[in-house]
């Protein structure tokens, strides 16, 4: 699943999953987010922009840890280089890492490759 | 262009329109956090989404003013006027970056680069924001590259106890080393579970592993430690280049939890070190007198480093904080974002519903069954709350369009040298979004021409007795089913002499007529006749008054001036809610069937025989003109004997509309006429009846004008009127 509030980065990421042959959820907040696994939804990897407007990254991702069925599940968050100090945080949030952003095609496929199982 | 290219054009363009708003609001109140915070995040969203299409020209650009903006906001700079203005022309700048990548820029591409370095390097003074720019990545010092013909001793040595709550984190570490694999071979590999505790006591969930690792590799440290990048805060990493002295395993050991025999029995095994170099190693370290004083120096380092940490957490908490409220504000301002054509296929689908349902209506009614006009009545009532529900989702408040003025009011200012405060009032005042696009460039046009040839110049305001600050109004209102907005300015007001002159002189006035006040300022909006060029030799702006005029008309709407010397000018634009259905009032003459919009009913009186060939009416003693439909349209056949007026009312001005008999109210779909028909007055359009039958829908601002223009006529000419 991904999750970002720009709808640019949405469809430049998930264009590059899709072709990598992943299943692609987007969620346009963390509300949206939210509601699509409350509704069943169960990725096996949730990505996620920190900075939105509503409910933040960080808050998502404390949700999401929240529900048992997730409790293990990878979680990247997308930052960019002037952003250092909310790695910590979210981190503390229970997020497993982070791309940052622009990323390249390689980079994001080959974190992904790091954090899923 | 792609889809992702225009999805990122139109994101753009909504936060460069978001960004410039804000940077207006910061100059009025510079220590708004919610408005910094709403800045930044407007430049960075711009930044990361150029980044995402590759746009390199925007996003560097866009970088090196988020820096500035950081800098704003952590309160490194303060917030001045010669900022807000640079902040304004780079917002204006990224707009042309973001055209030119669509291929619309209307600026050569030299051009677009002079003015990038231009303002880049005013960014500069504000800011580490060039430099920054320049290299992104700090070189690593430290990095060492072992070189390829160095064999034998090429593996690293890495040790690792991962973090406790590494697995909730929704990591594996298992994955840290099959990722290693891409870095290089693992030659050995130990796994340490010292750290697990007795089994009643162990958290299934938690990570108690750790690991020596003999790593053959030709990257360099900084890509070996990059593998771990994700948990690097939480665990224990060392890293040791291959050809490490002994000592630095030793220390290595030193640094670790587990037991040091042990572990330096596993570093040979893992192949760091051979035997005799640990058996020599631990009985030279034992030589020290006091081996207490270093370790006990690392802890006190490792707080200090981690009070380091703790702190950029402790200020992006805060900081946190401060913008949960802003971003709680932006939440509520979220729209969901519909294509505009699924809109209106919706209302098309309910106009065609409000016919279907008038002609069950209509069926009910003539079948005289109670129980199916009951039920058909009940379904009328709710298609008409789904048809205003449905027009309602078309609805934007007027405030966004108003507020664009802001920028265009203070630019103006400045390049014209004027002083002008714009009120603006009714922002809430919401219209059908169809009509807001299009009234966009008209009001501008009014807006520039209030600026340019209302408002005076500041010593020649203060010379004739007013302030020297002008204002200009926008303001919006609905009335009488209409949308009103209204361009004031309390600047000199229309010259009529000289408007005449000009009228005279093109040709568009008998030198002889007498015109009325209002005659004369209408010819403002006569082609030919533009006040810009004309009337006071200033630069004009491309689009005439009647372009504006024509405009307007085209959105079914009207324009009125109303103007007094030395006072100033109010441009009165009148507009429909909405342009796809109306509630009509249904008039029979002549067996055809006409629609009145209700809105423009005042009320319906009866006329008798002994009127019938006056063109005016008594309505308890006011005067009112009369517009015969069956003599305007030429109908035939004998007038009833009883005919009916219907009083109509439209920007103040009344009229009685004579007709054979009245029919009721209804919901008309408006159908727009063909082409050919377009040059029909009085005539705005048709729709479809219950019946099937077709009724024209009369456009009674041109009938009343027509009646209208023929009244003033004849007062204006007192001599033809007794001829």
């Amino acid at each position: 699943m991904l999750v970002d509030d720009s709808a640019t980065v949405l469809l430049s990421i998930s264009g590059i999953l899709a072709k990598a042959g992943f299943q692609v959820v987007t969620a346009s907040s963390a509300e949206d987010g939210q509601k699509k696994l409350a509704a069943g939804t169960k990725p096996d990897l949730l990505i996620t922009d920190l900075n939105m407007p509503g409910m933040n990254g960080i808050e998502f991702i404390k949700v999401v840890r929240q529900r048992a069925e997730l409790r293990f599940m990878p979680i990247l968050f997308l930052t960019t280089e002037s952003q250092q100090s909310k790695r910590a945080e979210a981190k503390a949030a229970g997020a497993s890492g982070w791309i940052v952003k622009p990323a390249t095609a390689d980079t994001l496929l080959n974190t992904i490759k790091l954090v899923l199982r | 262009m792609d889809e992702l290219k225009q999805v990122f054009l139109q994101e753009s363009n909504e936060q460069l329109d978001a960004l410039e708003a804000l940077l207006l609001e910061l100059e009025a109140r510079p220590d708004d956090e919610t408005t910094l915070n709403g800045i930044f995040r407007a430049a960075h969203t711009i930044k990361g989404a150029a980044g995402m299409v590759e746009c390199a020209a925007v996003e560097s650009f866009a970088h090196v003013v988020e820096n500035v903006l950081d800098r704003l906001r952590n309160h490194e700079i303060a917030v001045s006027t010669e900022l807000a203005a640079l902040m304004l022309a780079c917002t204006d700048q990224l707009r042309v970056l973001v055209a030119d990548e669509a291929g619309v820029a209307d600026l050569a591409a030299e051009e677009i680069q002079t003015r990038t370095a231009g303002l880049l390097a005013r960014l500069r003074e504000f800011g580490p924001g060039g430099q920054v720019a320049a290299s992104p990545k700090p070189a690593e010092p430290g990095v060492q590259r072992i070189p390829a013909g160095h064999a034998g001793h090429t593996c690293w040595h890495i040790s690792v106890r991962f973090g406790p709550e590494v697995l909730r984190q929704g990591m594996d570490p298992e994955n840290f080393l099959r990722f290693l694999e891409t870095v290089g071979n693992i030659r050995h590999i130990e796994t340490l579970a010292d750290g697990m505790p007795a089994a009643a006591e162990m958290d299934p969930e938690l990570c108690y592993l750790g690991f020596e690792i003999a790593l053959e590799s030709a990257a360099d440290k900084q890509a070996i430690e990059d593998v771990f990048a994700f948990v690097r805060d939480e665990c224990r990493l060392a890293i040791l280049p291959p050809d490490s002295k002994v000592g630095d395993y030793l220390e290595l050991i030193d640094s670790l939890p587990e037991d040091s025999l042990r572990l330096g029995e596993i570093l040979v095994r893992v192949g760091a070190l051979t035997a005799d170099e640990l058996a020599e190693g631990l009985r030279a370290q034992a030589a020290p007198a006091s081996p207490d004083s270093a370790p006990e120096g690392t802890p006190i380092g490792e707080i200090l480093v981690a009070r380091q940490v703790v702190q950029p957490e402790l200020v992006a908490a805060a900081v946190a904080k401060q913008t949960q409220v802003s971003e709680k504000k932006a939440h509520d301002a979220k729209l969901i974002r519909v294509p505009a054509d699924k809109l209106d296929h919706l209302i098309n689908l309910v106009g065609e519903l409000v016919i279907a349902g008038a002609a069950t209506s209509l069926l009910a009614h003539t079948r005289r069954d109670g129980e199916l006009i009951e039920s058909s009545s009940l379904l009328t009532r709710l298609v008409e709350e789904i048809r205003d529900a449905s027009l309602q989702l078309r609805t934007v408040q007027i405030g966004e369009t108003f507020n664009r003025f802001q920028r265009l009011v203070r630019d103006a200012c400045k390049d014209l040298g004027k002083d002008v405060e714009l009120v603006i009032s009714g922002g809430e005042t919401e219209l059908d979004k169809s009509i807001v696009e299009k009234i966009g460039d008209p009001l501008m046009h009014l807006v520039r021409n209030s600026l340019d040839h209302g408002i005076e110049a500041p010593a020649v305001r203060e010379a004739a007795g007013k302030s020297r600050r002008g204002s200009l109004s926008l303001n919006a209102y609905h009335d009488a089913g209409s949308i009103v907005i209204e361009v004031a300015d309390d600047g000199a007001g229309l010259n009529r002499e000289r408007i005449l002159a000009k009228a005279v002189e093109r040709g568009l006035v008998d030198p002889d007529a007498h015109l009325s006040d209002r005659e004369v300022y209408d010819l403002i909006f006569a082609p030919g006749l533009s006040t810009a060029e004309q009337v006071t030799n200033l630069s004009g702006r491309g689009v005439g008054m009647d372009v504006v005029r024509r405009n307007l008309q085209a959105l079914r709407g009207t324009i009125n001036v109303d103007s007094h010397p030395g006072q100033g000018t109010r441009l009165t634009l009148r507009l429909p809610l909405t342009l796809a259905i109306i509630d009509g009032f249904l008039v029979v003459s002549a067996n055809r069937s006409y629609v009145i919009p209700l809105d423009a009913v005042v009320e319906c009186i009866e006329r008798p025989v002994a009127e019938h060939d006056r063109n005016y009416f008594n309505l308890r003693g006011q005067v009112l003109p009369a517009v015969c439909l069956r003599e305007s349209f030429k109908l035939p056949g004998e007038r009833p004997a009883r005919e009916s007026v219907v009083v109509v009312q439209y920007a103040g001005q009344r009229a009685g509309i004579v007709v054979d008999r009245l029919a009721g109210e209804l919901q008309a779909v408006i159908k727009p006429l063909g082409a050919i028909f377009r040059h029909l007055q009085g005539i705005g359009g048709s729709t479809i009846l219950g019946s099937g039958e077709v009724a024209l829908i009369l456009d009674i601002s041109a009938l009343i004008k027509i009646s209208g223009q023929a009244e003033q006529r004849l007062l204006a000419r007192p001599e033809q009127r007794s001829a």
